[in-house]
């Protein structure tokens, strides 16, 4: 199994969303986040002034797969979040021993 | 509305169940081979586990008894409850070996158990040290065991009580002022505590533990029946939930509905609502009488506070000889004078504005329209008034579409309050930002009816739209000014939604906001509106990730905007031209109109408005300007208490200012002095210099928190520049004012200087702290 992580721009969370539940994922963790990565937070220019703002607000979008799905996720997420602007975000997985799901006690690819 | 399901019979069931089963154990426990004889004998020795019955009567009526507290103790066990037990003796050293006797079996069993052992001396120690111990020994009851030591105890304990009833009751009073605050309120949270919030099961306890100290009388029957239905309520939750869980969360709301035999979750949140108002409104009653013996009989002074109102011992009441029944605004004006005093309005006022107030005329009159706002500018404060006169059924009358939004519980994980008090809250919440908008009593009347399409089937922001502009023109608003409300209540969620779900880096974005918001008043309104509607609804719907996003996109949605220029200096009218004409020191009262004409000079302004607020006139609204070298100055005033004063006197006065031989801030020094300083906080004055207004003046834009003598001391504060004023628009909206001034140096000419216009600000805030 895999924990992927996704840190998209906020208005793109409806087609991520929709992106995942295409993909067949059940679930997701979504929360509210702020950051910065290679531009350091600059936004483009806009109307002659450019803003600078330290830390950009993001959203952070977290599910659980299993191993064989996680290809197809990760390029479903990076396909709906693409705007092809700076500030498009970052996705990574990494691998999930565990996981139990808290009210019947399941175990493994049964619990996600 | 149908009865609920009784579970008093179940309660008082179980609680015999349990005493009868506590009296076993108290037997077996104490039915030792040593005892009173045995004294000083080491446990252990002979034969513990022989059961004695003969010795069990004799020890039991020697010095140890079991004493149950908490909701056993008032017999209203619910299935979820702990055993509150207290192990009473009088210094057996085999005690230890009772108790454990007894909480053995009780823990294995599984019962929840808080439990203590004490000698008398003990007990009434811990009483004196404790509240939540002295509460619950004054509703002790005796279970097993030694009846003549737990009432000793009890009388010991009550007597302390009654003795110490005034630092008692203070500590009381401040619990129960922090479990509120901690709590919330049962009548207003969507998923309520029973016990703790305001209007809960333990407000009724603090009533009884204050009737036990024969400070006042017990709850009377209704409130008995509202916590009898809170029992029942609680009881249905614990069995539904088979935790003892004091908290009505939304996921359980329709199974206890349905436990209940009631028809579902709403159903059953309007009753809790109508208890938790029962029993808030009584136990305020309780503790206005507590703060009576607190704080000795109030002060039998009465103080003017608006027309017709006056403060009378730390209440709001209406003035003598003052007849509700002609005066269809007084109950307006009333309610925004208790808020802007923070002050309650007393229960006899409620009931005689709530039973003889005739109708207000439709549309409102202006002043009506100044009082609602006013009101609602007073924050905090608003919110226990609104309440008051609510609950007397005053505010459907006033707004009869507010009836479908009262009480209404929100199925809605990030609503914390029922759909009325959220719009009272966003609008007590929006009079900390009427500094950030140029219309403050928009900002506040849209706070108030955002959410008011909650009342019909549909998107409630189209339905709102609808009955904002109907309640608008209600109100008697200006069409223009109907129209802003019904466009702030139909985009109210427009930016923040915009903010976080679309591109703000797509100018398309920018400009459907710009497009649909049409201005930046408009827009200053709305974000206005969104953050205190944000910190309205609950923790989960506003935090500084969402206010940096609506931040950014107000940015970037004023950048495309224009702003309308402040309103042009006023010309004069023909008429008052025709007055100019003749030169100066004329002065007309007509009514609540006041005109100067005189020869125009630096101050002649401000030193004519301090002549009114001397004579204790309100200025609403001044319009100021000069044909040559006359000013005309029109001003429209109410009198802030009382008959308006006699147009000869002020008349005289002012022309006596004018000739220079009044020292009015001498007068205005020492009327100030005898105003209470208002105790309610308001948002900070905000001084603007607007560039490109005028070519010819410069445009100083001042908004204040309204008070007397407001345009005197703007004005000194100007003269103390230099400067003088050539036009003036002043306008109060409900209590704050908007001031705008065109104002110019000695030698007639705008202010350039940078640090010229920086001093001005600084002196015109430093006359208004």
């Amino acid at each position: 199994m895999r924990l992927i992580t996704a840190i998209i721009k906020p208005f793109k969370l409806d087609d991520v969303k929709a992106a995942l539940e295409q993909a067949g994922v059940k679930g997701m963790t979504v929360s509210e986040a702020s950051g910065y990565g290679r531009q350091r937070g600059h936004t483009e220019v806009y109307r002659g002034a450019e803003y600078q703002v330290d830390l950009v607000p993001k959203v952070r979008v977290e599910v659980l797969v299993e191993e064989d799905d996680h290809e197809d996720v990760l390029d479903a997420i990076v396909k709906a979040a693409h705007t092809g602007k700076i500030g498009d975000g970052k996705v990574w997985s990494v691998p999930v021993d565990t996981v139990i799901r808290v009210r019947t006690g399941e175990r493994g690819p049964e619990a996600l | 509305m149908s009865r609920a399901r009784s579970y008093a019979a179940a309660r008082k069931e179980r609680a015999a169940d349990i005493d009868r089963w506590l009296t076993d154990l108290f037997r077996a426990a104490t039915a030792q081979p040593y005892g009173r004889e045995g004294r000083g004998v080491a446990p252990g020795r002979g034969t513990p586990d022989r059961f004695d019955e003969r010795g069990a009567a004799t020890h039991a009526g020697g010095g140890v008894a079991l004493v149950a507290v908490g909701s056993l103790g008032r017999g209203e066990l619910a299935p979820g409850s702990d055993l509150d037990l207290v192990l009473l003796h009088d210094g057996r050293d085999d005690i230890a070996r009772i108790a454990d006797r007894i909480w053995y079996p009780i823990w294995d069993s599984g019962v929840g158990l808080d439990h203590s052992v004490r000698t008398p001396d003990e007990a009434a120690k811990v009483a004196r040290e404790d509240l939540k111990a002295v509460l619950g020994l004054i509703q002790a009851r005796h279970i097993a065991g030694d009846a003549e030591l737990t009432r000793a105890v009890r009388e010991v304990v009550l007597a302390e009580w009654r003795a110490e009833a005034r630092h008692r009751l203070a500590e009381l009073r401040e619990a129960a002022d922090k479990r509120a605050e901690s709590s919330g309120e049962l009548a207003f949270l969507l998923e309520p505590d029973l016990m703790d919030s305001r209007g809960g099961l333990r407000d009724v306890q603090a009533m009884q533990a204050v009737a036990a100290a024969w400070v006042a009388s017990a709850p009377g029957p209704r409130v008995r029946e509202a916590y009898e239905l809170l029992l029942d309520i609680r009881h249905a939750l614990h069995l539904v939930t088979a935790r003892g869980t004091d908290r009505l969360v939304l996921q359980e709301q329709d199974a206890v509905a349905a436990a209940l035999g009631l028809l579902d979750a709403e159903a059953l949140m309007r009753r809790v609502a109508e208890a938790g108002r029962t029993i808030a409104h009584a136990v305020d009653g309780t503790w206005r009488t507590v703060d009576r013996l607190l704080h000795g009989p109030a002060p039998r002074g009465r103080r003017p506070l608006a027309d017709g109102v006056v403060e009378h011992g730390g209440e709001v009441v209406l003035a003598r000889g003052v007849n509700p029944r002609n005066d269809p605004v007084l109950v307006l004006r009333a309610a925004a004078a208790a808020a802007e005093a923070g002050l309650p309005l007393s229960p006899a006022a409620v009931a005689t504005l709530a039973a003889q107030s005739p109708p207000m005329p439709v549309p409102w009159p202006a002043e009506a329209r100044d009082a609602l706002v006013a009101l609602l500018g007073a924050g905090r404060a608003a919110v226990q008034v609104w309440e008051e006169l609510d609950q007397a059924g005053v505010i459907v009358r006033l707004i009869p579409d507010w009836e479908r939004v009262r009480h209404r519980p929100q199925r809605n994980p990030v609503h914390r309050y029922t759909v009325d008090r959220h719009l009272i809250e966003t609008a007590a919440g929006a009079a900390s930002f009427t500094r950030e908008v140029s219309r403050p009593d928009l900002l506040l009347l849209a706070a108030l009816l955002h959410d008011i399409g909650k009342g019909w089937p549909g998107d409630h922001s189209a339905t709102g739209e609808i009955v904002a502009r109907d309640i608008g023109a209600r109100m008697g608003l200006p069409p223009a000014d109907v129209e802003v409300l019904a466009t702030v209540v139909r985009h109210h969620l427009l930016l923040p939604e915009t903010a976080t779900r679309r591109d703000l880096d797509d100018p398309v974005t920018i400009k459907r906001v710009a497009d649909a918001v049409g201005s930046r008043e408009v827009l200053e309104l709305l974000a206005a509106l969104a953050v205190a509607d944000g910190h309205a609804t609950g923790p989960a719907a506003w935090n500084s990730w969402k206010a940096g996003l609506v931040a950014d996109l107000v940015r970037r949605v004023r950048s495309v905007l224009s702003g309308t220029p402040p309103p042009p200096a006023p010309t004069l009218s023909p008429e008052q031209a025709a007055l100019a004409r003749h030169g100066g020191g004329a002065v007309r009262v007509v009514g609540g109109q006041v005109t100067v004409v005189a020869p125009d000079r630096p101050g002649l302004l401000w030193r004519a408005a301090g002549v009114l607020a001397a004579h204790r006139l309100v200025v609403r609204s001044a319009s100021a300007a000069s044909a040559g070298s006359t000013a005309v100055i029109e001003f429209s005033v109410v009198p802030e208490y009382g008959s308006p004063p006699d147009p000869a006197t002020l008349e005289a006065d002012l022309r006596l200012v004018l000739a220079g031989r009044l020292d009015i801030e001498q007068r205005l020094a020492r009327r100030t002095r005898s105003l209470r300083p208002p105790r309610v906080p308001v948002a900070p004055p905000r001084v603007t210099i607007v560039d490109d207004a005028s070519s010819t003046a410069t445009v100083v834009e001042v908004r204040a928190h309204d008070r007397p003598g407001l345009l005197w001391r703007i004005g000194r504060a100007f003269g103390e520049c230099g400067l003088d004023v050539r036009a003036a628009r002043v306008e109060t909206l409900g209590a704050e004012a908007v001031d705008v001034f065109y104002v110019v140096d000695r030698a007639g000419r705008p202010l350039v200087d940078e640090a010229q216009r920086a001093q001005v600000r600084e002196r015109v805030l430093a006359a208004l702290r």
